[in-house]
């Protein structure tokens, strides 16, 4: 059964879903929003999704009983029921049977109990924390047709493109028996294409691509009426098609086709916490070069008199915030250096000081490797969170202009925002979310909060034997890539594979060239070689293998370990350093001991790192001591290690705390120009 | 300094933009402090708005032809470094949106407007229930009775009729003043029940007159004034009228005329009312009511309205007078600012002001309102308590939550979520942890003295009447009150003429009953012995009578010295035998008596341990002060309890009908009979310690103030102490 899209249809549901603006609770508003949450969400308890779910699996044993054709016939009266919304306890178990039995027959794979768990929490809304490798994919497509009956539309989010076209393709027979349509955005496609995959019922891809493609759908909306128009209701929506239908009509030609998008109706998030949580306050921009950029020369003129500034007696720098100040002593030089300079903006001190400053910040809190890479004469952000290139994203207000000239690479045009929008503010706009990842519970409390999404946490499957071993800390960094190096040495001799985590591309690289030094076999998985990446994941299952990675191996890869790896023990996690959330290391430690496999996990950390650098300065200088002056000191050991690995749990905490309370505030400031400003 | 980035990340919601001012907006200029700004006003809706010159110039260039993105290169060019900043421009923008005074050319999202307005009266709601104390009922657009009104007395409404009412009032003000004791008797009758019912009357109609006078003084410079209604003031209603249109005047000397008009109008009916009372020839009960209106007018005005630390008219006049807009909002803004830069040593923050003189201002009316809003808590919560105890306490726990529990949750809040602080957010709470820290041990833990204050007689040891003990006229006073007799002392001496002519008739009889008896003795010896009997008789009576005649000489009983009563107002005037003249008090062994009011005097008695009523706690330290002389202070010891639960006061002059502090049972005459019970203490003075003589000072029958100090406490015991009190003797448990 196809779903037809009017133009019409498109355009109301379009700015329907634009109108839904989610209140921000503040004080006892969100107290009370809170527990009113909870009350709604009571019902879904973990013992009664047990209740339904084997309920659901003496139903699905009579289903197996069934011909083809009374399957079909099954699932088109549940469809029936909850495209006319009449549905109640029993008709979702009578649905999840059939979709079960549905899926066993096309593929082979039948749901367990857990998965039929998490996919019953996720049709109540919930944001479902399953261990990685208890099978998430198997899980989402048992919810995503009853979803998508009961909303029409359902977009379902993964990682990247690659996962996006995967998991369409593999589900495409399930869903299709399912009398639901699914399709695939990917970067390539053009525009035409994706009017056609957006009148599907099930459309999988990648946030970005999704948020963008919304954006632009409102960016044309307003211009179909002119600059900043509104479209404030359906009668003008419709005069406004008849308009653009009409003979030499000024109006774009996808205005006439209304938006890609025919609204927000639902979504399933995979990997939710880093879509909703972490990346959730980088906006996504659409921009656009500013025709009139004479700025390149200043941008290196800034650069040149930065650097010759002196740190302390001219300017201060901010490491954590990003920030530095000029003092009063530099905020005189600028202004004597700049008097010789030629360009009339040097006059306006204001701006000078400004430029300066952001030059100081291009160079002293942004570095190659970790925050951004040089590919082919260009600055390419590096991403926090997944170490990929982000090769279509630029920094703002001349930010990526002053790195590109302290580079001393030509200076891009600055470019101007048309349209932006944080994913927090997108998932928002859903009335229905759901979403599942391997690391909810340690951000619920925001999820809670933001989305108004309770977190349930589904047990495992099989137990789960991966060991922790415990964590080592030394006082340099020198010393802790040493011990890496010994410990990875040790653990290749027992013929197991080794996943090695690294915090920036950099550091990757050194290590890579330590274990070239002691002669070890390795490969490096960072977002220079983004290429080999799936041949690179296949090989790390094998026994022996080294695989040094950034964070691009830490979600959504599964290493399948082979025969000779798995007696051998398992795959071996080792994180050479701590992250900026624990969830974060709970991702990269969890790509061991998947499904019940063997495994096993060690933290290395120095009192060098970045993270307790920035988060707890004094508290690690008062565990680290004196330097060591024999290599073999370095370690940190007994109660001091106690204390030290304290400190690093504290300086996460403190990190993500300062995560949380930006992103309140990236809320914060989104609601109030919401509420303050006229247009969208 | 504050840091100004340049750019904003949401300047595309407004970049592309083309609003401008709405149509029928006015923008007005008004000088502040020698600098200038703009008002923006829009009449219909009462929304202003004021601007900086150079966002003023920002907002002109805006015509709806420009985009916003050109008007702010304009700017930018124009001014430099002092153009505003994207950020500054979306505030504006959003501001001035959302005051309604900005037109864009997109037409605003229905959604959005509803909301807007959805969000303008839940504020609304939740200013009114926090404000209680300020309930307002709309009654009536008055625009047009005063249009109506406003041409009638326009002729006066300018410097001459200022003049002209502030001779008036003068005048009548110097007319009124020798009038004051009967001023003051007058007053007495006030709180006569017949009188209950006139003064509500005189109020509301002395309100209404003030609420026209702000109302047509705006009219006549031009101002809209569309609401008239009732505000509920501390569960109090009196009328209010809106004259915001008052804030676009150009003038600050208009806009303070709108804010006196209502004094001035209220007080020229006082003096009229004053006027009518004295000299007018009216039914008792008008002039009841002329008094009532003349007292509710003058008393209100000067308590009420001009006073500036309350945000009646005087706040608005003072505002304007010393330049300083939003002069409470932003004091309270200069305190914290203070605060967050030298108690929390944050940097970069903006003061509220920049100049100096006004900072000092800010600072100045910042404390004093302050401890004004403290001292006003707590005397209306007390108040209201004393006339219904459930409300008082229902509005003392809003008034508290609104004044202190929210700002003490914005405290807690600023120190836990602020951006502000999180730079050094552990450092912050460790200073405000201190602060609390502090307050508490201040409060809580250092002990302070204790005093509590009585009221009190002086008496003395031995005090006795001086009674007339024979009639007759007063012919000369040998002593004066105040002045010290000796035993036996003349005090008085009468003269009585029958008297003497009675004991000259004795005197002739007898000397007749002696002829008689010597006659007898020679002639009939029985007749002389009848003689003799009659001649016992006369001596009797002269006997008598020469005690009669000794008693017309009043003499003192002991040592002392004399009080109430002068005796030189008897002079010439026949008295009769038993009268009273004066008494006489022994003034060395001089003692006090003092009266507390009973459920405030618990601390007479230490706290009941084990349900042994203990003995009354004994004060070894007693302080008083006579009210006619307040220099000297004498230590009293011994204190003791001796009555309790009295209603019997040791002495008329406690009483309110003595001019007292202590509030008597109306019904009775004496005076004596206070309206709830008391303990009477006795207290013995001791001499000072300069020698100085106590009789010389202290007049027994005069009145004191006695204070007591008990073991130093600290104050915040104290003050529970104090407020249980207060609270049990109002509520019957």
């Amino acid at each position: 059964m196809s779903q037809t899209v009017t133009r019409y249809h498109a355009l109301f549901e379009s700015i329907r879903s634009r109108r839904r603006r989610p209140p921000n609770h503040r004080g006892l508003d969100l107290a009370a929003a809170y527990v009113g949450m909870r009350l709604r969400h009571r019902r879904v308890s973990l013992s009664w999704l047990r209740d339904q779910a084997q309920r659901v699996d003496g139903l699905a044993k009579d289903l197996k009983t069934h011909s083809d054709a009374a399957l079909n016939e099954v699932v088109r009266e549940t469809r029936e029921a909850f495209v006319r919304g009449r549905v109640d306890d029993e008709m979702v178990r009578r649905a999840f049977a059939a979709v079960r039995e549905v899926g066993r027959r096309e593929t082979g794979e039948e749901a367990y109990i857990v998965q039929i768990m998490g996919a019953m929490s996720l049709y109540h809304g919930r944001i479902v924390e399953m261990l990685t490798g208890e099978g998430k994919t198997l899980t989402g497509s048992l919810a995503a047709p009853i979803l998508a009956w009961r909303n029409r539309y359902l977009h379902v989010f993964t990682v990247n493109d690659y996962l996006a076209q995967r998991d369409a393709e593999s589900r495409r027979v399930i869903y299709k028996r399912c009398l639901c349509e699914v399709g695939a955005i990917v970067q390539a496609m053009d525009e035409s294409e994706r009017f056609g995959v957006y009148a599907r019922s099930i459309v999988y891809g990648t946030p970005k691509q999704i948020t963008a493609d919304w954006l632009r759908d409102q960016l044309r909306l307003n211009a179909s009426l002119g600059n900043g128009g509104q479209l404030n209701n359906a009668w003008t929506g419709r005069k406004l098609l008849a308009r653009a239908g009409e003979a030499g009509s000024p109006l774009s030609a996808h205005a006439a086709q209304g938006p890609m998008i025919p609204g927000l109706r639902a979504c399933l998030v995979d990997e939710a916490d880093a879509v909703l949580i972490d990346e959730g306050v980088v906006p996504l921009i659409i921009a656009r070069a500013r025709r009139e950029d004479e700025m390149g020369a200043i941008y290196k003129e800034a650069s040149e008199l930065a650097r010759r500034l002196d740190a302390k007696a001219d300017y201060t720098i901010d490491q954590l915030r990003r920030r530095s100040e000029l003092t009063r002593r530099g905020r005189h030089r600028v202004e004597e250096m700049a008097s010789h300079m030629q360009a009339p903006l040097w006059r306006a001190t204001r701006r000078a000081h400004e430029l300066v400053r952001q030059a100081l910040v291009a160079q002293h809190c942004y570095t190659h490797g970790h925050q951004y890479q040089i590919v082919d004469g260009r600055v390419v952000i590096v991403d926090e969170y997944t170490g990929r290139f982000l090769p279509d994203r630029s920094w703002e207000h001349g930010l990526h202009q002053a790195v590109e000239a302290k580079e001393g690479l030509a200076v891009t045009a600055d470019r101007e925002t048309l349209a932006r929008m944080s994913f927090q503010r997108f998932f928002r706009m859903y009335p229905v979310l759901c979403g599942m990842t391997g690391t909810a519970a340690d951000a619920a409390v925001e999820m809670e909060k933001v989305y108004e999404r309770p977190v349930t946490v589904i047990p495992t499957n099989r137990p789960l034997i991966r060991e922790a071993w415990p964590a080592r800390a030394f006082r340099t960094s020198d010393g802790r890539w040493n011990a890496v190096v010994e410990s990875i040495q040790q653990v290749h001799a027992q013929r197991r594979p080794l996943l090695v985590g690294t915090r920036s591309i950099e550091a990757s690289e050194l290590l890579s060239a330590r274990l070239t030094a002691r002669g070890l076999p390795h490969r490096v998985l960072n977002a220079n070689f983004d290429k080999d990446e799936a041949e690179l994941i296949a090989m790390a299952g094998k026994h022996s293998t080294i695989t040094v990675a950034t964070n691009m191996a830490g979600r959504g890869t599964d290493i399948k370990l082979d025969r000779e790896a798995k007696e051998a023990g398992g795959l071996h996690v080792v994180l050479t350093e701590m992250h900026s959330a624990k969830r974060i290391d709970r991702q990269f430690i969890g790509r061991a001991g998947r499904q019940g496999d063997p495994g096993s996990s060690q933290v290395f950390v120095s009192c060098e790192d970045e993270l307790v650098k920035l988060h707890a300065r004094r508290l690690i200088a008062a565990v680290r001591g004196q330097t060591p002056s024999t290599p073999a000191q370095d370690e940190i050991k007994g109660g001091s290690r106690r204390r030290a690995l304290a400190v690093f749990r504290l300086a996460q905490r403190r990190a993500e705390a300062r995560g949380r309370r930006s992103r309140a505030e990236v809320l914060k400031q989104d609601d109030w120009i919401e509420k303050n400003l006229p247009g969208w | 300094m504050q840091e100004r980035p340049t750019f904003s990340p949401f300047w595309h919601r407004v970049r592309a933009m083309k609003p401008r001012l709405r149509p029928h907006v006015d923008i007005t200029r008004q000088h502040y402090r020698g600098r200038r700004w703009h008002v923006v006003h829009d009449p219909t809706s009462n929304q202003f708005y004021r601007l900086n010159p150079i966002a003023h110039d920002f907002v002109c260039s805006l015509d709806g032809s420009r985009t916003i993105e050109e008007a702010w290169n304009l700017a930018l060019t124009k001014f430099g470094d002092a153009a505003p900043t994207q950020n500054e421009i979306i505030q504006l923008i959003s501001q001035l949106y959302s005051a309604n005074l900005l037109s864009v050319d997109a037409s605003p999202e229905t959604e959005q407007l509803l909301r807007r307005g959805r969000d303008r009266t839940r504020r609304k709601i939740a200013s009114q229930a926090i404000g209680i104390m300020y309930f307002k009922i709309r009654l009536f657009n008055p625009d047009r009775l005063l249009a109506w009104c406003e041409p009638v007395l326009r002729p006066i409404l300018n410097k001459w009729g200022f003049l002209l009412w502030l001779a008036f009032v003068v005048t009548t003000a110097t007319q009124l003043f020798p009038h004051w004791q009967k001023l003051k008797d007058s007053f007495q009758d006030l709180t006569n029940p017949q009188n209950l019912l006139l003064v509500p009357v005189a109020y509301a109609v002395i309100k209404a007159i003030h609420e026209f006078g702000h109302g047509i003084i705006c009219k006549r410079f031009g101002g809209q004034v569309p609401e008239f209604g009732v505000m509920l003031l501390v569960l109090l209603p009196s009328p209010y009228v809106d004259a915001s249109a008052t804030w676009a005047f150009p003038s600050r000397w208009k806009r303070m005329a709108v804010g006196a008009g209502g004094m001035i109008f209220e007080l020229f009916t006082a003096s009229c009312c004053g006027l009518a009372w004295l000299y007018g020839d009216l039914s008792p009960t008008w002039k009841q009511l002329a008094f009532n209106a003349m007292v509710t007018a003058s008393v209100s005005t000067v308590l009420f309205n001009a006073n500036p630390l309350m945000r009646f008219d005087g706040y608005y006049i003072l505002s304007d007078l010393l330049e300083v807009p939003n002069l409470q909002q932003r004091s309270q803004k200069m305190l914290y600012h203070l605060a967050q830069r030298f108690i929390y040593r944050l940097k970069n923050l903006t003061p509220p002001s920049t100049q100096a003189g006004e900072q000092a201002i800010l600072v100045t009316y910042g404390v004093l309102s302050g401890a004004y809003r403290i001292f006003l808590f707590i005397t209306i919560t007390l108040y209201v308590l004393g006339l219904f105890f459930a409300l008082g306490l229902v509005l003392a726990v809003w008034t508290a939550a609104a004044w202190f529990i929210i700002p003490i949750g914005k405290f807690i809040h600023w120190n836990a979520a602020s951006p502000q602080l999180s730079e050094h957010r552990g450092r912050a709470v460790l200073t405000s942890v201190a602060i609390v820290a502090l307050l508490a041990v201040g409060f809580g833990a250092i002990p302070l003295p204790d005093r509590r204050r009585g009221v009190g007689v002086v008496e003395s040891a031995a005090r006795s009447g001086v009674f007339f003990d024979a009639d007759g006229f007063v012919v000369a006073v040998h002593k004066r009150p105040g002045e010290e007799v000796r035993r036996g002392d003349p005090i008085v001496t009468l003269e009585n003429e029958e008297l003497v002519q009675q004991r000259r008739g004795i005197e002739a009889q007898r000397r007749a009953f002696g002829v008689q008896f010597r006659d007898g003795l020679e002639k009939q010896p029985a007749l002389a012995e009848v003689a003799r009997e009659k001649m016992a008789i006369a001596d009797e009576n002269l006997a008598e009578i020469d005690e009669r005649l000794a008693a017309l000489v009043v003499r003192a009983p002991h040592d002392g010295r004399v009080v109430s009563g002068d005796p030189e107002q008897r002079l010439g005037a026949y008295v009769r035998r038993g009268e009273q003249l004066c008494e006489v008090v022994d003034c060395t062994n001089l003692r006090v008596a003092a009266a507390l009011d009973q459920r405030q005097s618990g601390w007479l008695f230490p706290p009941a341990a084990d349900d042994q009523p203990e003995p009354p706690r004994k004060f070894s330290i007693a302080q008083v002060r006579p009210l006619s002389n307040l220099n000297h202070i004498f230590e009293a010891t011994e204190v003791q309890p001796v009555e309790a639960g009295q209603r019997r006061l040791p002495s008329p002059a406690m009483g309110f009908a003595g001019g007292g502090t202590v509030e008597t049972d109306s019904s009775d005459r004496s005076g004596v009979l206070s309206k709830r019970p008391m303990f009477t203490v006795r207290m013995e003075l001791l001499p000072e310690a300069d020698g100085q003589d106590l009789s010389a000072i202290l007049t027994p029958g005069e009145r004191v103030r006695v204070r007591f100090s008990l073991e130093p406490r600290p104050l915040l015991a104290q003050w529970i102490d104090r407020l249980r009190k207060e609270v049990q003797g109002r509520v019957k448990l």
